[in-house]
């Protein structure tokens, strides 16, 4: 079994007599893009400071590809970091900020790598702009380019869509989704549809704690759980029960089939095309059929 | 890249940022305006003094020796009356070691205005972030503590060149050999005996979380410092004049690094070497325990 990019075992974080993260224990394998969920004051910003060195764990063991993240030098050209409420140095211009992180970081081409990483987040204008003059989606992007420069394994992204207008946004999405399974990326977002979107796990946290933890497929029930929206007809339970795999069945207002089955035997497209095909053969007329439910939904029942 | 490499890149970086920064400009003209005051004042108090004395003495060799003592007294009075030091400033002009001295009760000041914020200024708002991703804590300190040591020491030669040059055109007996001599001894010193602070105000820097926190913070320790030599000195002077053996409290001025100041300009291999060894030891004191904050601290 390989060893995972990142591990907290029985990681506990205390601000004086607030416990910021209880006891956290969760791996992220590699290649793997993890999101943390909880609402605010979960521990999502404290648990990324945990895994970036900023903080050191009140007790438990943090890991990231191994290492403990807040020995010297640790995670140095390992790991990308856009952190969250850090603001950029004030004094410098874009270009040369990027460009001494580079060469800190020990990258061969420095100015090469801070032209690539601003060329990346679609900022190669801002080169010459002073860090005083970027407004907050601008930083948010600048900060966001160092933390790709020299592709490094692990990249830990905090809220990295939080403020962008749409457009930026979206191309931010589309640079994890291209980040994924070369790279391992943990990001932290309030968006939950955009991390149901980019995620293949997550945990969601709440207060402290961890709440549930999975696959996107195990949180959202996507293995053993779908959804018939019904226009209009009478639903005939007892058949829908009698057939193979399913666990049970009910509608759920307004007018959603929830049918529940067995995680694999028979697999869940025959389960699907046996339970559709029953219902239009009894004159049900069906909207839409969906996989599990929505990200959103398991965390507003959880939280 | 090693630890090195790490200082180098980030005091480079730092020493940029500064420089593009007004408050060294500032500082340098702050600090020239102060030097400047002081020449003018001294060499025109000098001049009057000269004026007063050949007046009184009628004949010159008897103003010229009232006025070697009236000089003799000065210096005693600015650097102690350690006769070895008196005699090896003999040939050095007073306004330089009024400034010299002046500069050394100063200096501190001034170094807590340049760089109280050197990292409370990047804690506060995390992006201190940015650099302990990438580098050790111990190179972010490190590199820090150069930048501002350089800027201080340019500083410092800026306004010792300007000193010099000033007592050059004012003093006719002074040699530009000697004036060559004295600048390098007056920069030296006054380089070791600021590096110490430097390091002092990185530590305080690195002890309180913002800037605002890190300047009075600052500012109470050096007071504190300076408190405590006071207390001392005049514990061990009195118990000196009453013949007695130095009280307890007179210990006190040893853990101070102003104790150390005077010898800086003494003409003794071993009182120099031990004054030089006393502020290497606060400044390796002050770094390594910011060292240690920081390497300890949440950032």
């Amino acid at each position: 079994m390989s060893t995972p990019a990142i591990a907290l075992a029985g990681v506990t974080k205390r601000f004086g007599a607030t416990e910021a993260v209880s006891r956290l224990s969760l791996t992220v394998e590699e290649g793997q893009c993890f999101g943390l969920i909880g609402p605010n004051g979960a521990g999502k910003t404290t648990t990324f400071s945990l895994l970036c060195g900023f903080l050191h764990p009140t007790a438990g063991e943090v890991r990231v590809l191994g290492l403990t993240p807040s020995a010297p030098a640790a995670l140095k050209r390992k790991v990308g970091v856009l952190p969250q409420d850090a603001l950029l140095p004030p004094g410098w211009r874009v270009g040369p900020l990027l460009t001494y992180w580079a060469r800190l970081s020990g990258l061969g081409e420095p100015e090469r790598e801070a032209r690539e990483a601003l060329a990346r987040v679609e900022l190669p204008q801002a080169w010459d702009v002073e860090t005083g003059a970027l407004s907050h989606g601008m930083a948010k992007r600048v900060s966001l380019a160092q933390a790709l420069m020299g592709e490094p394994p692990v990249v830990l992204l905090d809220e990295p869509t939080a403020g962008l207008d749409p457009k930026s946004a979206a191309h931010v999405r589309q640079l994890v989704r291209d980040m994924r399974g070369r790279q391992t990326v943990v990001v932290s977002s309030h968006n939950l549809g955009e991390l149901e979107d980019l995620c293949d796990a997550a945990a969601i946290l709440d207060r402290g704690r961890l709440a549930q933890a999975g696959t996107m497929g195990e949180l959202t029930g996507q293995a053993v759980e779908f959804r018939v929206e019904l226009a209009r007809g009478e639903v005939p339970f007892a058949e829908l029960a009698a057939l193979p795999g399913v666990r049970e069945a009910f509608v759920v207002p307004p007018g959603v089939l929830v049918v529940r089955h067995a995680p694999q035997a028979p697999p869940a497209e025959d389960v699907i095309s046996d339970v559709v095909a029953l219902l239009l053969q009894r004159g049900v007329r069906i909207l839409s059929v969906t996989r599990g439910q929505r990200l959103e939904a398991r965390v507003l029942q959880l939280l | 890249m090693n630890l090195l490499t790490e200082i180098l890149v980030i005091w480079r970086a730092e020493l940029g940022r500064a420089l593009r920064s007004g408050r060294v400009v500032a500082l340098l003209v702050l600090y020239g305006l102060f030097s400047a005051l002081v020449l003018l004042t001294v060499g025109w108090m000098t001049r009057s003094a000269r004026e007063q004395l050949a007046q009184q003495a009628g004949d010159a060799e008897t103003a010229q020796r009232m006025a070697e003592s009236a000089r003799q007294s000065l210096l005693g009075f600015f650097v102690g009356f350690d006769p070895a030091v008196v005699e090896a400033l003999q040939q050095v002009p007073l306004v330089v070691v009024v400034v010299f001295k002046l500069a050394l009760f100063f200096l501190p000041l001034y170094v807590v205005l340049m760089g109280f914020d050197q990292v409370s200024g990047e804690l506060g708002p995390r992006s201190l972030r940015y650099l302990v991703v990438r580098a050790r804590r111990a190179s972010v300190l490190g590199g820090k503590f150069l930048a501002q040591g350089t800027l201080l020491l340019v500083l410092v030669l800026l306004v010792d060149l300007a000193v010099i040059v000033y007592a050059l055109a004012t003093e006719p007996d002074l040699s530009a050999g000697v004036a060559l001599t004295t600048l390098g001894r007056v920069w030296l010193a006054t380089s070791i005996f600021a590096l110490a602070y430097v390091a002092l105000t990185t530590l305080c820097s690195t002890a309180f979380g913002t800037p605002g926190l890190s300047l009075v913070g600052n500012f109470v320790v050096l007071f504190g410092f300076w408190f405590l030599n006071l207390v001392g000195t005049a514990s061990h002077a009195s118990a000196q004049m009453r013949g007695e053996p130095p009280p307890l409290p007179a210990l006190l001025r040893f853990a101070t690094p102003s104790h150390y100041a005077t010898d800086l300009l003494h003409p003794g291999a071993g009182a120099f070497a031990l004054s030089v060894l006393a502020y290497a030891a606060f400044t390796a004191v002050f770094l390594v325990l910011a060292q240690l904050l920081l390497k300890a601290r949440d950032v």
